[in-house]
């Protein structure tokens, strides 16, 4: 047991970015308000790179440092978007929770 | 609204001339090529454990003349090549006239073979685990990410739950840090704990309404499935990281250590024996390391990256901007019926 808290392998790494990945994806399916969705997809693309950092530094590869750029970028342009249609959403109805954006059901 | 199409047509015509001019001189290169039966000769020789021999295309035999890429007079040869243990041999081999010459007599008889200049092992500067400082900031760091992510998707509060975020992407970049990733771990910071916060922070201030019920009031029937989904979830993650066995337990179970230091001058004896007069250790995970990265093989995704960013700012101005002129950004949905409610 105490190997598991003293000594750090690429398997602590891989633990944290799972557990980081799971509360994000509690947070899409739990939460309503769409903002908080927003940080928990966050979240989740936050744990992919740690992921793919951890593989990197096992296999001396350094590409995956460029993929992990570019899934930043992904996520700050996800981030801009999803937030202006948060404030669109909000400007039309006053609220920004899912459950009530059933204009397109029918 | 004539002028967001004008808006829309400039930014694809921008993204179709970056598109057709990027892939430049790293498109038409092969990332991995067949390994000259010389050169797999001479590897085999040098390792009789190996098992599979690769010949990756290396960016640095590569120079830029006149915007076109040309292999290098001087250049080495590096293969790579998979031993019988599981591990990495990563070896670096001089080329030299008599075995360029290869290319011009018939195969089968008898070849010229590159000598073998160095030898390193992949997982070799991994022996051993991590000191108990290290231990103790992993945990510190693990535990700020994991409660900031917790805050999150608990808090009722929006600030709070952004504030949380920020600290578990400040726990992240510190965790990067100790993966040896340097320059990701500032650009973390810059992006996540100062760009995306303030953005996140004004639309909560624009918003400015603490949530009345934060879950899903779906009746008692959808909390007990909802729980038992996530149970199952958290079980399974945790049945699958005890059972799970790593190919090679030695490499899985080592921390994460600076990269070997690699030979970068060499000297010949006498005897013809290669001797290391200087080494240095690779910048790993630096901004020098990951822009060469960047601006070679990853050159394309890079610029295909730009026009994403392009058409991110044109999509969140087009979606959030007043849809009237006169509007002051809080009319309702009555009030323009067309598109008021998204």
């Amino acid at each position: 047991m105490s190997d598991v808290i003293w000594k750090i392998g690429y398997g602590h790494f891989l633990v944290l970015a799972a557990v980081l990945f799971l509360i994000g994806v509690a947070g899409v399916l739990v939460r309503r308000n769409a903002l908080i969705m927003l940080m928990a997809v966050e979240l989740m693309l936050n744990a992919a790179n740690v992921t793919l950092l951890t593989f990197s530094r096992m296999w001396g590869d350094l590409s995956a440092h460029t993929f992990a750029l570019i899934v930043i970028a992904v996520a700050a342009a996800e981030a801009s978007v999803g937030l202006a249609i948060v404030v669109a959403v909000f400007r039309g109805r006053r609220n920004v929770e899912v459950d009530r954006l059933t204009t397109l059901r029918h | 609204m004539i002028r967001i199409h004008v808006v829309l047509a400039a930014a694809v015509a921008a993204a179709l001339v970056i598109l057709l001019g990027a892939p430049g001189a790293y498109a038409d290169e092969p990332r991995e090529r067949v390994c000259q039966p010389s050169v797999e000769a001479a590897v085999r020789a040098a390792l009789p454990t190996a098992t599979q021999v690769r010949c990756p295309v290396n960016a640095s035999e590569y120079q830029i003349v006149n915007g076109h890429s040309e292999l290098r007079k001087d250049a080495g040869m590096t293969a790579e090549v998979v031993l019988s243990d599981g591990r990495i041999a990563t070896l670096e081999l001089a080329i030299d006239d008599a075995v360029r010459a290869n290319a011009a007599r018939p195969t089968g008889t008898d070849q010229a073979r590159p000598t073998v200049r160095s030898i390193s092992y992949a997982h070799d500067d991994l022996s051993g685990s991590s000191g108990k400082v290290m231990a103790l900031l992993f945990w510190a760091f693990a535990v700020i990410s994991v409660v900031g992510a917790l805050f999150v998707i608990s808090r009722r509060n929006l600030i709070a739950a952004v504030m949380g975020m920020v600290g578990s992407f400040l726990g992240i970049a510190a965790i990067y840090m100790m993966l040896y990733a340097q320059f990701l771990a500032v650009i973390q910071m810059l992006v996540y704990a100062g760009a995306i916060m303030v953005l996140f922070v004004f639309v909560v201030m624009i918003l400015n309404r603490p949530e009345d019920e934060p879950v899903a009031p779906s009746g008692r029937a959808g909390q007990v499935i909802g729980g038992l989904a996530i149970l199952y979830l958290v079980g399974r993650l945790i049945i699958m990281l005890t059972h799970v066995e790593p190919a090679n337990p030695e490499i899985a179970m080592n921390a994460p250590r600076p990269p070997p230091a690699q030979c970068i001058e060499w000297q010949k004896s006498d005897s013809g024996a290669l001797t290391c007069t200087q080494s240095e250790t690779p910048d790993w995970g630096s901004i020098k390391a990951v822009g060469a990265d960047l601006f070679g093989p990853g050159l394309f995704p890079f610029e295909a990256i730009s026009i994403l960013l392009l058409l991110a700012v044109v999509g969140a101005i087009a979606i959030a901007r007043p849809l009237r002129e006169d509007a002051d950004g809080g009319a309702g949905a009555d009030a323009h019926p067309g598109g008021g409610a998204v």
